[in-house]
């Protein structure tokens, strides 16, 4: 699909008609390759594997969560969730079901607080169960969620959607994402003008063993961190940290989100990723590798190129109202 | 030749190496020229490909193409009048659309080039997205894939990157005022240090749906040089909706 200038400058008003003209496209979204329930994260420690001439450890390649989509920060295969399992959806959208028993599906991204809840302060909690509400039926543009109109996922929940592209370079480590590209610098611990307010925020970031270790600001936080609403201000500092396991198959994500104008404390996002290669399966979400064409006999893989400026996106869609 | 002569023939050598360390083109670890770094085209081409004078669309320029004209069919001179007349919407950039290939390169924004022996990655600050050049003897996909920016392979002939690149989408245009191609374009690219700052950028344009006959451009590549200098992203398509995300506050809920 795509949206012309005309369309364009309608698209306020057009919000509802483009959802139940995308339902027929999700509807035919395959099955995730990797949905796992339960996850041993990486621990920090010394990097074994292989280095990059520049000292990096080389972990440059194909990646991607092994939990499931944004539809839900707390409860990603949840009745919210990103879940195969749910009933078929009814008018382009899913009706509520029974959930799987909570301890047969991934826990909470969030990792801390301990009950994996969002520690928000009783205001943004009410703005969040706003957004939520509205989700599905956005009758104004601030309910469409952002990636409808192919903003960058943000920080976090770029790392809640396709696969995607670990390039590394001297000075830099390059993420390009199905929505969206973000740059972490190594080589510059200055962030930029704290006015200067961007979709992915600026990262600076360094290697403490297994680890990479990313300070971001400047967010613009306007991508939110789950389709379920949950959101942080511009005043917000992540600190992340990518654990690789040594063998170059695995790596945890860590963010640490401090916000004293959201939160009541601090909260931590933890999200499992595992690397795709040629023997991963194609299930064009999270291996949308292709093998390339070469007169040599070793497997090479490759993505193409992933443009989304034409207003192309999807707002995909989700149960508002399950248990 | 005598010990001593030896001796002053090496101290003379490693000056001149010494010299010229300044002036020397980066190479990567494979001795490959190493393009790395931020860049940007000062020839004002995307106000125009051709020769063309002061107007309100934009400053003066010579231009770029080989022989000055670029070599349209009959009918694809009158899409670029139509193109033309409806250029203040119609062009791909006022909707902060992918700029392209080759016009990402010579629009108003820097590019970053990030380097590694299997590929050569542009990032274009403006829509930030980003341009594969595969180095690593892969060829084109079997059949036509669209793609905004084509599907690039490039092989090294000395120190020049030699890029082919196909599977274009045929909607970018070329320059403000309607120079386009089709989907049906085979751009064949040279890239080469001048010296270490500046980057000779020449591009073949094959497109039998379009033009009577190839024709060429050649621009220069300037290093940025601020000490600050980064490419930061610009996803200039979100900017009309930007104001319908203000971040929720305590403010807003009361």
């Amino acid at each position: 699909m795509r949206i012309n200038s005309e369309t364009r400058r309608l698209l306020p008003l057009l919000f509802p008609a483009m959802l139940l003209v995308m339902a027929p496209a999700l509807s035919a979204q395959g099955m995730r390759g990797w949905r796992e329930t339960a996850f041993q994260p990486t621990a920090a420690g010394e990097w074994t594997g292989p280095k990059l001439p520049d000292g990096q450890p080389d972990i440059a390649g194909h990646w991607s969560n092994t939990v499931g989509n944004h539809n839900n920060l707390t409860d990603p295969q949840g009745p919210l969730g990103d879940d195969d399992e749910a009933p078929p959806r009814q008018g382009g959208q899913r009706p509520p079901r029974e959930p799987r028993p909570r301890a047969s599906r991934a826990p909470s991204r969030i990792s801390d607080p301990a009950d994996g809840s969002w520690p928000a302060q009783p205001w943004a909690k009410l703005k969040q169960q706003e957004f939520l509400k509205f989700l599905n039926n956005p009758i104004k543009p601030e309910y469409v969620e952002p990636f409808a109109l192919c903003a960058p996922g943000g920080p976090s929940k770029s790392f809640m959607w396709h696969g995607y592209e670990i390039r590394q370079y001297p000075g830099y480590v390059v993420f390009l994402f199905d929505s969206g590209n973000r740059v972490i610098h190594l080589d510059n611990p200055r962030h930029l003008p704290a006015n200067i307010k961007l979709w992915n925020g600026d990262s600076r970031g360094h290697w403490v063993g297994n680890a990479l270790v990313v300070d971001t600001a400047n967010n613009n936080s306007k991508a939110r961190l789950g389709r379920t609403g949950e959101f942080v201000s511009e005043n917000a500092t992540i600190q992340e940290r990518f654990i690789f396991d040594p063998k170059g198959e695995r790596f945890t994500y860590e963010a640490t989100y401090t916000d004293p104008t959201v939160l009541t404390r601090p909260f931590t996002i933890t999200i499992p990723n595992r690397r795709v290669t040629d023997k991963t399966p194609a299930d064009d979400w999270n291996n949308e590798t292709f093998p390339a064409k070469h007169a040599g006999s070793d497997p090479v893989i490759e993505i193409w190129e992933r443009v989304c400026v034409e207003g192309n996106g999807n707002h995909g869609q989700v149960v508002v109202s399950g248990k | 030749m005598r010990p001593a002569l030896i001796g002053l023939a090496t101290v003379a050598f490693a000056g001149m190496a010494f010299a010229q360390t300044g002036n020397a083109i980066p190479r990567g670890v494979d001795g490959k020229p190493d393009f790395s770094g931020i860049w940007q085209s000062l020839s004002g081409a995307d106000y125009g490909l051709e020769p063309h004078g002061s107007s309100a669309d934009g400053p003066p320029g010579v231009g770029i193409v080989t022989g000055d004209t670029i070599p349209y069919k009959p009918e694809a001179l009158k899409q670029r009048a139509k193109n033309f007349a409806a250029r203040a919407t119609a062009d791909p950039r006022t909707k902060c659309f992918t700029l392209g290939t080759p016009r990402g390169l010579y629009g108003s924004e820097p590019i970053q080039l990030l380097q590694r022996p299997r590929d050569l990655t542009v990032m274009y600050e403006f829509g930030h997205p980003v341009r594969t050049i595969h180095t690593n003897g892969t060829e084109h996909p079997e059949g036509h894939i669209d793609l905004w920016l084509g599907d690039s392979r490039g092989h090294w002939d000395g120190d020049t990157l030699v890029v082919d690149v196909t599977d274009f989408n045929g909607e970018a245009w070329l320059d403000r005022v309607g120079d386009f191609s089709s989907d049906e374009l085979h751009l064949v690219e040279r890239w080469n240090f001048v010296d270490r700052n500046t980057i000779r950028y020449r591009a073949t344009f094959e497109d039998p749906k379009t033009y009577t006959k190839p024709w060429a451009i050649e621009l220069l590549l300037y290093r940025r040089l601020e000490p600050n200098v980064q490419l930061i992203e610009n996803y200039c398509a979100l900017q009309e909706f930007e104001k319908y995300y203000p971040v929720p506050t305590l403010k807003s809920e009361r």
